[in-house]
């Protein structure tokens, strides 16, 4: 079984590698031989391998972590770049994810694109991407599953919750990006249309809760985000949003969903204060799921809206010494908040409608590649609870705790 | 050091009413000297942190001014602050001739690092850090390269085409090109 996987693993890797080296290689004959610096040492490799251990009370969280705690969050990336041009950068990041229920370490591209830069000039710069980007969400997807890129084990976790990851992460099609450094501050613009996402089990789980018959297919979404910086991002405020489009291919005639869709809207506003010792970092966010067309046996034609908020600040005690508190809110639907409407149409417990999240943190960076951290949440509600590590939504528990250990390395 | 006394007046107290009073006595002796103890326990974090802040104090103190060379091939004599925060924040990729920038740091604990950042960029090092990945690790960009010394450094500024770093200004001689900063 272990050896199966390891195979599967393996192959699957393999095909990554080639995919990889083919795009590098084409990218590298199209280059004239007379560039003075050789385009060989813009060759970057850098990677990052994290291992935590989780330890909740009442509901589980990333693999069994009630009572004895668990391993099983795990997550090592690598990713390479390169110029083949002055104006070309490609680069492709590879992720191998554990999380419990949610991730089962399979091997998949996080991005794999092509950046041609059309304008570079000390006060604007612009250009564009083109294959699998990061989507521009907030101020923390970007680097989502580098640990040393995140302020907390776990991100705020009402933003930026794990059920719908790779939906989240990255999307594949197209982005333009421009940068204007005035003397009021920089303004970071990037605006993309791509397909979604809607590998894995993850999107049906977080949506209909269960598995379908049918699968779900990503349409055309767009996507966009804008950020003010100043004094090199002292401050930093930004709204980024996406429009995501789902449609549903029935398996066949007794499919009992028809070819539905469903559209996902999300706004962020993000506001973030950097100071030499400490930082301050808020974001408030709407989310929107419609639903339509599913037909009589699938969900009904509804739209929902949610929100989510996290107000958090760090303190660096030196620089390699830092703690962190966060308060952390996500509703389900806004107007239903605590979910007693919920469990009156569903039966189901009202909490698994909210999450309010209060975290202290601490991190320890032993050197430059490797840190230690260890923080406490203390959770009312389930909303982002993971459905996988917890079948039974009778089973949660509306107050629960989790303590977590994380050691990571990068290059 | 009271609290095993603490423990054993208590047993006592249980025993019969009398001694309830040096029971009370006791408990209020106890909780002083634990105090006493987290009084003293804070005292010394505090004459730590304050030892901790002034060593750091007298290191950047003790790093000269930084000034920002290039290669002398690079055909610039000035950059403005705005150039010089977009080419160390990993965003400015070639010089106006089209020759790519490459980009020399020192490690972020580095006196002449943080002192450079904060100084010449107006940015402190944990900022420029994240810049760079948020670049590196969502295929935007590439990271500068690190260098283990300033000697290095040097060396590395003096020998690469393209090349920007930065060096106290009684390191700089002839071989690199130091260049203001409007």
């Amino acid at each position: 079984m272990t050896a199966f996987a390891w195979w599967r693993l393996n192959s699957q890797m393999i095909q990554y590698f080639k995919w990889m080296g083919g795009f590098l290689v084409l990218a590298a004959t199209s280059v004239t031989l007379s560039a003075e610096v050789s385009w060989k040492d813009t060759f970057q490799i850098h990677g990052f391998a994290s291992q935590a251990y989780i330890l909740t009370s009442g509901n589980n969280f990333f693999g069994k972590s009630r009572d004895d705690g668990t391993l099983d969050f795990r997550e090592l990336g690598v990713n390479a770049s390169l110029r083949p041009l002055p104006d070309l950068l490609v680069s492709a990041q590879l992720l191998s994810r554990w999380a419990g229920e949610s991730d089962d370490g399979s091997i998949r591209l996080d991005y794999g694109l092509l950046d041609y830069s059309l304008v570079s000039q000390a006060d604007f710069l612009g250009g564009v991407r083109l294959g699998r980007i990061i989507n521009p969400l907030g101020l923390y997807n970007d680097t989502r599953d580098v640990a040393f890129t995140r302020p907390s084990i776990l991100l705020p976790q009402s933003i930026y919750f794990d059920r719908t990851r790779n939906l989240a992460l990255s999307s594949d099609g197209g982005q333009l990006y421009s940068e204007y450094r005035t003397g009021m501050g920089d303004f970071l613009f990037q605006f993309g249309v791509a397909l979604p996402r809607t590998e894995g089990q993850e999107v049906e789980r977080a949506l209909f809760m269960r598995r379908v018959p049918g699968e779900l297919k990503g349409n055309i979404s767009l996507g966009g985000r804008l950020l003010y910086e100043r004094d090199g991002g002292r401050v930093r405020l930004g709204i980024s949003g996406v429009q995501t489009n789902i449609d549903y291919d029935p398996a066949g005639p007794e499919d009992p969903l028809q070819a539905g869709s469903i559209d996902f809207d999300l706004l962020i506003l993000s506001a973030q204060y950097n100071a030499e010792r400490w930082s301050l970092t808020g974001e408030y966010a709407l989310r929107r799921i419609a639903t339509k067309d599913f037909g009589p046996f699938g969900p009904s034609d509804a739209s929902l809206t949610g929100e989510s908020y996290y107000l958090q600040g760090a303190y660096r005690f030196t620089p390699n010494w830092e703690g962190v508190i966060r308060y952390d809110a996500l509703y389900a639907n806004r107007d239903d908040r605590y979910g007693s409407r919920f469990e009156a149409a569903t039966g189901l417990p009202a909490h698994l409608r909210f999450a309010k999240d209060f975290t202290v943190g601490l991190r320890w960076d032993i050197t430059p590649s490797f840190m230690l951290r260890a923080e406490y949440h203390n959770v009312n509600g389930t909303a982002w609870l993971p459905l996988g590590d917890n079948p039974d939504p009778f089973a949660t528990q509306r107050h629960w705790d989790l303590f977590a250990l994380l050691l990571s390395y990068r290059f | 050091m009271h609290g095993p006394v603490l423990d054993a007046q208590g047993e006592l107290a249980l025993s019969g009413a009398a001694s309830r009073l040096d029971y009370h006595c006791s408990l209020q002796q106890g909780i002083g000297s634990r105090l006493m103890v987290v009084f003293r326990w804070l005292r010394h974090c505090l004459a730590i942190y304050l030892l901790v802040t002034l060593l750091s104090l007298i290191c950047n103190s003790g790093a000269a001014a930084q000034e920002v060379i290039v290669h002398s091939d690079v055909p610039k004599e000035s950059l403005s602050r705005t150039a010089v925060r977009a080419i160390f924040g990993m965003r400015l990729r070639t010089w106006p001739d089209g020759t790519p920038i490459r980009v020399f740091v020192l490690e972020d604990h580095s006196p002449i690092h943080s002192s450079f950042a904060k100084q010449k960029l107006g940015i402190f090092p944990h900022q420029l850090r994240r810049a760079w990945d948020r670049l590196v690790y969502s295929g935007a960009g590439q990271a500068p390269i690190e260098v283990s010394s300033a000697r290095e450094m040097h060396a590395r500024v003096a020998a690469t085409r393209g090349a920007i770093g930065y060096l106290p200004k009684e390191m700089i001689d002839d071989s690199v090109r130091m260049v203001e900063i409007e």
